[in-house]
């Protein structure tokens, strides 16, 4: 005899009957089940869930409300980090212009010391040159006259002789006449 | 090994039996053991209400409150209705407690081996035909309560009485709606019953099998068992939760045309359910 056999023969300790005798199904048994566990649905109503129900709507109550203040809070932050962009952006715009208007005058400064320095540099060159010539006159004067004072001691030496006025005036007619 | 099972005495019978009588009431294994279920499920919802109540959390109050928040979303993912959601919600959440702990009262040591005139003492209460078939029947008349609530009593036998010379196809639809609803009573009593039953035998049977060994191979299956009611406690529960909400579904089909009331109850869902 294999195991399926030996089970089969056990099995067929079951009550003998219609089916419902076989499968235990008593009508009375059944009437009281339902009975009992509409009771049991009826304690719990009245006593566990309602307790159990709350909880669970308050905590998910705290939940949305937890939520809802992360969201605001996220906001917040959000805003804030908004407006220390736009407080960056306007410092570096302000630091740009305050840079450019630095620059610009710096340029003009620089320009304007350049014109001067120029100006002051021509009016010395100019004053240079006035001196300059001034000192060329009178070089020239003084040569002039070293020259002269020269060329009459020259000539009195080659002359030799003290040339009274009327000699000086028969050499000197005497001179034009040879040139003319 | 044919001798080693006789001595062994197995013991497998289908029906409950009757352990002694009250007033001649009969008095079976599975009412003993379905009381110390109700016990149970009494003493941990009432303990856990108690210490929600008071304010006194432990894991085991955690626990069992994230058990009870997953079946009320569960229900309000299947009725967004939550009037209606509420007023199933303490059948619902019953059946799904009562059920899982009676279906895990059949793997606690003693199943077959405590008797009483010959007679096994623990036998769980899920594996009795007669209680689930008064879970069943339950649903099925809560089910109609509700139907009846919300299309009145014309509407929802209107859901299966049509007249066949107007609408045909719909009187043809209708009377298999009645069938459908008889085999869904019939299929929730007999998936719970079968599995349970077939739950206790196989445990019964490996520990017969094993001899000695029964302690190495028994918690592989008893896990196994655990495992199988909590599926079979949520199928039943979010069954009932379904039918429900199919009810209001025709309801609002015929009203609205459209199904945005229960997105979640589709006839694909249902099937794989069942």
């Amino acid at each position: 005899m294999n195991i399926l056999t030996q089970f089969a023969e056990t099995v067929t300790d079951a009550p003998k009957g219609d089916i419902f005798t076989t499968l235990g199904i008593d009508w009375q048994t059944l009437v009281l089940q339902i009975v009992a566990f509409l009771l049991l649905v009826w304690l719990l109503k009245k006593l566990v869930y309602p307790i159990l129900i709350k909880s669970v709507d308050k905590r998910q109550e705290d939940i949305e409300s937890a939520s809802k203040l992360a969201d605001e809070a996220r906001k917040q932050a959000d805003d804030t980090k908004n407006q220390i962009d736009k407080l960056l952006r306007d410092a570096k715009a302000q630091a740009n212009d305050v840079v450019q208007t630095a620059k610009q005058e710096a340029t003009a400064a620089i320009e304007l010391a350049e014109s001067k320095a120029k100006k002051h540099a021509e009016s010395i060159i100019e004053s240079a040159h006035t001196q300059l010539e001034r000192d060329v006159i009178a070089a020239k004067k003084s040569l002039r006259n070293e020259t002269i004072e020269l060329v009459a001691l020259a000539t009195e030496k080659i002359v030799k002789n003290k040339i009274d006025r009327k000699a000086d005036e028969n050499l000197i007619s005497s001179a034009i006449k040879d040139a003319s | 090994m044919n001798n080693l099972f006789a001595a062994l005495d197995l013991h497998i019978s289908i029906a409950s039996e009757e352990m002694f009588k009250i007033l001649g009431f009969p008095i079976t294994n599975a009412m003993v053991t379905g009381v110390l279920g109700t016990a149970i499920t009494v003493w941990i919802l009432a303990y856990v209400s108690i210490s929600v109540k008071k304010g006194k959390y432990n894991r085991f109050v955690g626990l069992i409150q994230w058990v009870f928040e997953g079946l009320l979303n569960s229900i309000k993912d299947v009725i967004p209705n939550r009037e209606l959601a509420r007023k199933i919600t303490p059948l619902a959440v019953t059946m799904f407690f009562f059920v899982l702990i009676n279906y895990w009262l059949s793997v606690i040591p003693g199943l077959d081996t405590i008797r009483i005139n010959g007679v096994p003492l623990l036998r769980s209460l899920a594996s009795d035909l007669p209680f689930t078939l008064s879970l069943a029947i339950i649903t099925v008349v809560a089910v109609q309560i509700y139907a009846i609530k919300h299309l009145g009593v014309f509407g929802n036998i209107g859901r299966y009485l049509r007249n066949p010379f107007k609408d045909p196809l719909g009187a043809f639809e209708g009377a298999l709606d009645i069938i459908g609803e008889v085999s869904r009573g019939t299929s929730l009593a007999l998936r719970l019953f079968g599995n349970a039953f077939a739950g206790e035998v196989l445990l019964i049977v490996i520990a017969v099998l094993t001899g000695f060994f029964a302690t190495i191979a028994l918690p592989i299956f008893m896990a196994f068992e655990l495992l199988i009611g909590f599926i079979q406690a949520y199928v039943f529960f979010i069954l009932t939760v379904i039918f429900t909400a199919l009810a209001q579904e025709n309801h609002t089909k015929d009203t609205h045309d459209s199904s945005e009331h229960s997105p979640a109850v589709t006839p694909k869902a249902i099937k794989q359910l069942e």
